[in-house]
Formats: C-alpha cells, sequence, structure tokens
C-alpha cells in the first residue's frame, strides 16, 4: 500500500492507504473522500477528477499527455502546472507521502 | 432478505409516451428496481443504483446478443465492454474532444446557426423545433461524422429510422425495412467520403476510423450509432432548453443579458427532461440492488431520465427547470465508461452557440400562445413541436 495524504475541498488532511494497481481518482474515491465526481469513470473524457499534486509528485510522474492536458483546460476550477486528471495517474507510481489537493469544486 | 422483482403491469407504454415522470416518482419510492411488463425489461430509477450498475460493467456489461441495436446497426463500441470498448473509444476521443470542439467545431456550429436565425428571423413566426432545432442538429451531425455532402434531411430520417428499429420490440416488418433502406443511403456516404478522407484526413469521426485502418463493418455500426445517437439529443436539448427558458421570463432574461449562461441553461435542460430517458444494459450474474434480487440475464433499462430528478439528489423541486440550483452531477450523459462521447460537442454547440444565437437575434421571441408546446417519448424524449411568435426583422 501506498501513504498518501489527501487534502479535501474543505481544508481537512485525510490520510489515505492506496491500493498500487488502482487509479489515483480510484484511490481517492474508494477512500470515501468526497471532492471527485469522476463523471466518466477514469476515461479522461470528463475532467471531473481533477487534483493538485505536490512538487514530489510532479518531479516522480510522466507528464500529463496532449489529451490529459486539452481535457485539463475545462477543469471547472482553473488548472495549474501542478494539475492532473487523477483517473490517469496510477497509485504505483506516486512516491510514499505524496500530498494531493482536491479543487474546490468539480463542476 | 432481498425481495424478488416485483412487476409492474398496470401501466402501459402510451402513457409513459405522455409523461412518465408521475410514473419515475412512484416507482423510485415503491419499486426501484422492478419488472416493467409492458416494455420486457427490469427498470432502474434511482440515481445511486445507475451510478452503482456503471461502475460494474461485469456484473452489467453493454454487450447484450438479444440487443435490437446490434440488429439494426452492427455491433457498435456502445455495445461492448472492457478493454475491447476502450481502444474503440479511444480511436474517437480526439475527433470529440473539448480542445477540438473549441478550435475546430465551434466556428462551423456558428455558421450553421447564423445561417439558419437569418433564415427565420424575417418570418416572425415558426416551429423552433423543426425549423431550427432540426437542421441545426443534423448539419452539425454531417460536419461532426464526416459526411458533409449529406443532405441533413436524409440525415434527418436515417437517425429516425435506425432509432424506430431499435425499439421495434413488437418486431414489426415495416420499421424493419425503413432500416434497411437507411443503412444503404447510409453505406453508400461512408464509402464516397471514406474514400476522400483517405487521402485528406480531417478531424471527423469517419476520418479517424479510416487513419486507423477499421475493417468496413466496424466503421458502419460506429457511424450508425453516431447518427443514431447525435442527432436526436443536440435537437431535443436545444427544443428543450428553449422550452424551459421562454417559460419563464427571468431565466429568460438572464441569459439574454449574459450569454455565457447559455450553458448552464443547457446543462439544467438536459438535467430537467434527459433526452436519452433510457437505456439498456444485462445482468450477467444474479444480483441486488435496492434489495431487489436481479436474476442473471435479467434485461435492465437505465432510466436516466428518472434518476435526474430522484429527490434524494435534487430535492423536492426537483421537476422544475432552475438553472440556479445548486451545481450537482446529473446522468443525462450517464457515467462511466460510456459516458456520452458528444457530451463537450453538445455543451457547444447546444448551450454556447445555438440558443444564445436564437435568443439574440429574434426580439420578443415567445411561445404561440394559441399553439402550445407539445412534448413526448420516454425512451428519447423532447419537444414534438415548438411554436412561437417573434417580431419579423
Ligand atoms: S474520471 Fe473523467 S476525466 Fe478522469
Amino acid at each position: 500500500m501506498t501513504k498518501l495524504t489527501v487534502i479535501t475541498p474543505a481544508g481537512e488532511s485525510r490520510a489515505v492507504e492506496a491500493d498500487p494497481s488502482t487509479s489515483l481518482m480510484e484511490a481517492i474515491r474508494d477512500a470515501g473522500i468526497d471532492g471527485i465526481v469522476a463523471e466518466c469513470g477514469g476515461t479522461a473524457a470528463c475532467a471531473t477528477c481533477h487534483v493538485f499534486v505536490d512538487e514530489a509528485a510532479q518531479a516522480a510522474l510522466e507528464p500529463a499527455d496532449e489529451h490529459e492536458e486539452g481535457m485539463l483546460e475545462f477543469a471547472a476550477v482553473e488548472a495549474t502546472a501542478a494539475s492532473r486528471l487523477s483517473c490517469q495517474v496510477r497509485v504505483a507510481d506516486l512516491p510514499e507521502g505524496a500530498v494531493v489537493t482536491l479543487p474546490d469544486t468539480q463542476l | 432478505m432481498p425481495r424478488p422483482l416485483p412487476v409492474i403491469d398496470d401501466v402501459s407504454l402510451a402513457e409513459m409516451y405522455d409523461d412518465p415522470y408521475p410514473i419515475y416518482a412512484r416507482l423510485r419510492q415503491e419499486a426501484p428496481v422492478a419488472w416493467l411488463a409492458p416494455a420486457n425489461i427490469a427498470l432502474i430509477t434511482r440515481f445511486d443504483d445507475m451510478i452503482a450498475i456503471e461502475r460494474d460493467d461485469e456484473t452489467f456489461p453493454a454487450n447484450d446478443p438479444r440487443s435490437l441495436q446490434i440488429r439494426s446497426m452492427g455491433h457498435s463500441l456502445m455495445r461492448r465492454d472492457g478493454a475491447e470498448h476502450a481502444s474503440e473509444r479511444a480511436v474517437l476521443v480526439k475527433s470529440f474532444s473539448p480542445p477540438m470542439v473549441k478550435s475546430h467545431w465551434s466556428p462551423l456550429f456558428r455558421e450553421i446557426a447564423d445561417e439558419l436565425v437569418g433564415d427565420i428571423a424575417p418570418r416572425g413566426q415558426g416551429d423552433l423545433f423543426t425549423d431550427f432545432a432540426a437542421p441545426m442538429a443534423a448539419r452539425a451531425l454531417a460536419q461532426i461524422i464526416g459526411i458533409p455532402e449529406t443532405d441533413w434531411r436524409d440525415l434527418l430520417w436515417w437517425s429516425q429510422a435506425l432509432i424506430d428499429a431499435t425499439g421495434n420490440y413488437a418486431d414489426l416488418p415495416e420499421p424493419w425495412e425503413r432500416c434497411a433502406r437507411a443503412s444503404e443511403g447510409i453505406d453508400a456516404a461512408i464509402d464516397h467520403h471514406a474514400a476522400l478522407w483517405a487521402k485528406a484526413p480531417n478531424p471527423s469521426a469517419l476520418s479517424a476510423m479510416v487513419a486507423a485502418g477499421w475493417p468496413i463493418e466496424r466503421i458502419r455500426a460506429d457511424i450508425k450509432v453516431i447518427i443514431g445517437g447525435g442527432l436526436n439529443e443536440p435537437r431535443d436539448s436545444i427544443g428543450t432548453v428553449l422550452l424551459g427558458l421562454l417559460s419563464d421570463a427571468a431565466q429568460l432574461e438572464a441569459v439574454k443579458a449574459d450569454p455565457a449562461l447559455g450553458r448552464k441553461a443547457f446543462e439544467e435542460a438536459v438535467r430537467w427532461v434527459a433526452p436519452i430517458g433510457m437505456y439498456p444494459r444485462r445482468v450477467a450474474r444474479e444480483t441486488v440492488l435496492s434489495d431487489t434480487v436481479l436474476p442473471a440475464g435479467t434485461a435492465i433499462g437505465l432510466s436516466a431520465a428518472s434518476a435526474c430528478r430522484d429527490e434524494s439528489h435534487f430535492g423536492e423541486s426537483a421537476g422544475r427547470f432552475d438553472m440556479n440550483r445548486p451545481k450537482a452531477q446529473h446522468l443525462a450523459f450517464g457515467s462511466g465508461p460510456h459516458f456520452c462521447l458528444g457530451t463537450w460537442m453538445a455543451r457547444s454547440m447546444v448551450g454556447d452557440i445555438a440558443v444564445p444565437a436564437l435568443l439574440d437575434a429574434l426580439p420578443e421571441l415567445r411561445l404561440d400562445p394559441q399553439n402550445p408546446p407539445r412534448m413526448g417519448g420516454w425512451v428519447f424524449r423532447g419537444p414534438l413541436s415548438l411554436p412561437a411568435i417573434w417580431s419579423p426583422k
């Protein structure tokens, strides 16, 4: 299991033990944390699984591909350099202890 | 103990066509998972059950060998599951992606909308459904699919023929015959245009399929499913947004004053009256949903229309068109891997362009008080007519 910290839209910090075989979107959703909508079920078609990842995670992850970049422009909260679609990030690729912040809204 | 599937045999499909919403309200309360005898399916009417189903395509696959859609259109991606579905869909994603919509398709939608509005403005009256919504959706679809030389009126009847065959549960001969004629026309349009795009690719869906080297059977089936699913929905949603706004002066004035609100009005309109009211899945292994047993093999219908009015998500005002309600996920585009491919296309075409263009160009546009609008349908639902008057210009 990978230990992550998720900062909820309400600003609470939640510890999550994430299964490395899932996506970050599934890990947050399955931990029962509100703030991910994931309308398209992880197919990079809805931009409602937007998250901000910390610098350690940014350094460890492959950068977003062209499609993910394009989708992020249409997220409800404006994307930054830290933005990812959580459905396109595998927990296995995240560093232990990574901090993931949820935007105020996904819709 | 979970209960066996309750049977609902005291409603008729004619009643459902007329106005399914009171029936859905009753089912959500009393029998959210129920065998709807006149349609021969188990109908799922609660929001949370629909989400659970779309998250589990092993228990609830989209593929069903009995599917009338497969019989009428061929086996398209809409009836495939898992990795096979994902790789097929991936070929089409770029054509329908929001950046492509913004850079390539929106300018085209704007041209079509301006031309149509220019045509009807001097008339002072007309049916916004047949004179505006239908040609808007059909002309845009011919471009998106990649068969631009096709007459939009052909596209309109082809789409209806495919849909009627897909819903031909009574197995009448006439819908099958009409579907066969439509298929001939569609296959000819595909052959003609596929040869063009093989030499000169473009952002259309057909061009993407040709570039991916798909076998012709797959191209035909997927183009047909896009024709069947890509015409009614934008057309009906244009009509529904207009109906919602023209029935509520405050919301109408708000969108006129700020056309950017068109998108909000669109999103609320499809929640209010989901254009695809119901779509099928199959139960692959016995399971329990809302405390009701669903035996393996059961054909189920997911009522997006009902889920979009589920009180537990949208409160007691769920039946009202109110674009100012708190933002919340709705299920008009479905959810999960089959989430509507045309979502971003429709948001732009209907919400950003067609509706604001019409409101801007027709001063004092209002519903015709002599001729009330008509709505119909439960599998697909939308306006049947939308008579309106305005000051000619
Ligand atoms: S879940 Fe839809 S884009 Fe990630």
